[in-house]
């Protein structure tokens, strides 16, 4: 079944010096799986997932062939049922914890706030939910967490907060964007254990995005790797090591491996053709 | 000072420990660590999060307390405050290459200000070397550091940390900003560099892959505590000795291509 339909969706940004293409003719579509959107900075992967949630500011605007989240025209719907899909139906973990929690507002308060504001649920009863959200996402020690303020979190802890506030409303969307980047690797495999007994036990979507390829290898179904707003390859994960194109291959070779030969790292050549 | 006759590492550090003391709690961040260096290796330290590797190498540089243990190059005790002469033989590169240099200083001056500091001449002309020594062109002396990229940053970062051209340099996560891309090429400078240098450097990763392909040697820290020091061949063979240093191997991503 369809969650997400995206057909030529391309993001502009309308600034002095001209139209900027951050995305540019991206189609894909998602069912209750892993989707794994790869690409270097400035790729556009981020502005892909930002685009299905509406999260893109003006100058930028948002244009598409059909944009369609479970029977309904994300492109047609209004600012208040956009407001009323995110969160409960969609939900976005941002990339930095440190920017993207409140800083002056207790984790506890943060995570409740929704609750009591949107479902009008009691304090108690939002606590019990909030503490219960992050047992489910391995954090030990909840009850010091609600008490503490994101500064007083490491970074991994912030994150998995993030995580927990995106589950707390159960929604069939969500979309990761570098969850996991800057955590360890051992924090790492515990998060993405996470969000992987997710999409199987509540059968949620999820387009997880992220520069490490390797790790969208091991942990997505399906990858789009992207190149200067376009999706430059689309291919199951198990076969990304026969990726065809030469940018995926590049990627793929530039990493160093465990017990490889300490010759120089091949470079990337990009080659302009690829943009178009 | 040149060591004894007795063998002596070029860096040896002997039951170093770090003890924060924040609002009345102990942090341990390091606890009993030694190792040794030789010339010209290149010693990884890996570990999670807050295991304390960073620490280590901000305690050679001052950055952070020595609470116990000693620090010894080239067979002296380090002094306490570092000087001058620590800082021609001793350099660090950080992390982030968006936070370590000055916003408001042109690369230029950047470049400049160890020379004048330590009174050493010919400026411009060591400059403009610094800058082709790390693959940037030459016009970038005179623009801030907003105007280059992350992994453009990081050049000037490592160029700054060579312009006394000190004998050991201290990576701390170097390339783990940068896209996969900018990282081969930050990796291959440094290793050219090292190789045309003659440099010892210890670096900080929480990628393994990353310091299998830069290091000779390699310790695993967790908590605070020295786990496991294994050779580059022990790593590829996955012949840790222990748990910890294992999962550690198991979790990392590298391991899924075949």
């Amino acid at each position: 079944m369809t969650l997400v339909s995206v057909k030529n969706l391309a993001v502009t940004f309308h600034t002095e010096a001209g139209p900027v293409e951050a995305v540019r003719g991206v189609s894909f579509s998602l069912g209750r799986e892993r989707l794994g959107i790869v690409g270097e900075s400035g790729s556009g992967k981020t502005m892909t997932g930002r685009s299905i949630l509406r999260l893109i500011r003006p100058p930028g605007r948002i244009t598409a062939d059909e944009m369609v989240f479970d029977g309904i025209d994300l492109l047609a719907a209004s600012e208040r049922e956009m407001r009323a899909l995110r969160g409960p139906r969609m939900a976005m973990v941002m990339q930095d914890p440190k920017y993207s929690l409140n800083p002056v507002m207790k984790i506890g308060a943060q995570l409740t706030e929704g609750l009591r504001q949107r479902d009008r649920l009691g304090h108690a009863e939002a606590c019990a939910k909030a503490i219960a959200a992050l047992e489910a996402v391995q954090i030990r020690d909840p009850a010091r967490v609600m008490e503490a303020y994101p500064h007083e979190l490491s970074g991994g802890m912030g994150q998995r907060v993030m995580i927990a506030m995106m589950l707390i409303p159960n929604p069939d969307l969500l979309i990761a964007d570098e969850p996991t980047s800057a955590l360890d690797v051992t924090v790492q495999a515990e998060v993405l254990a996470i969000l992987d007994g997710l999409v199987k036990t509540r059968g949620m979507g999820l387009i997880f995005i992220s520069h490490d390829l390797r790790l969208v290898a091991r942990f997505c179904d399906r990858v789009l790797v992207m190149y200067k707003g376009r999706v430059v390859e689309e291919l199951a994960a198990k076969d990304l090591m026969a990726a065809k194109h030469p940018y995926t291959q590049g990627l793929l070779n530039c990493l160093p491996r465990i017990g490889g030969t300490r010759g120089p790292l091949p470079g990337l050549d990009r080659d302009a053709a690829w943009a178009n | 000072m040149r060591p004894g006759p007795t063998e002596m590492a070029f860096i040896e550090i002997e039951n170093l420990s770090v003890i924060y003391k924040a609002s009345g709690r102990e942090v341990r961040a390091v606890e009993a660590v030694s190792l040794k260096v030789e010339v010209r290796e290149s010693y990884g330290l890996v570990g999670e999060s807050g295991s304390g590797k960073s620490t280590i190498l901000r305690a050679i540089c001052g950055l952070a307390p020595i609470s116990g243990g000693v620090i010894r190059i080239n067979g002296a005790p380090i002094a306490t405050p570092r000087g001058k002469a620590f800082s021609a033989e001793v350099q660090m590169v950080f992390q982030d290459p968006y936070a370590s240099l000055h916003p408001r200083h042109t690369i230029d001056r950047t470049l400049s200000e160890p020379l004048a500091i330590h009174g050493i001449g010919n400026t411009d002309a060591r400059v403009r070397q610094a800058l082709l020594d790390v693959g940037l062109p030459a016009n970038f002396r005179f623009r801030y550091p907003h105007q280059l990229s992350g992994g453009q940053r990081q050049r000037v970062a490592i160029a700054r940390a060579l312009m006394l051209e000190p004998a050991i340099l201290l990576l701390d996560e170097p390339t783990s900003a940068l896209d996969a891309s900018v990282q081969a090429e930050t990796l291959n400078l440094l290793a050219r560099l090292r190789a045309e240098r003659g440099l010892t450097f210890i670096m900080v990763s929480h990628d393994l892959a990353v310091i299998d392909h830069m290091c000779d040697r390699i310790l695993v820290m967790q908590h605070g505590r020295a786990v496991e020091e294994l050779s580059r061949e022990a790593l590829a063979g996955a012949a840790m000795q222990t748990d910890y240093a294992r999962a550690l191997f198991a979790a990392s991503a590298d391991r899924m291509l075949g």
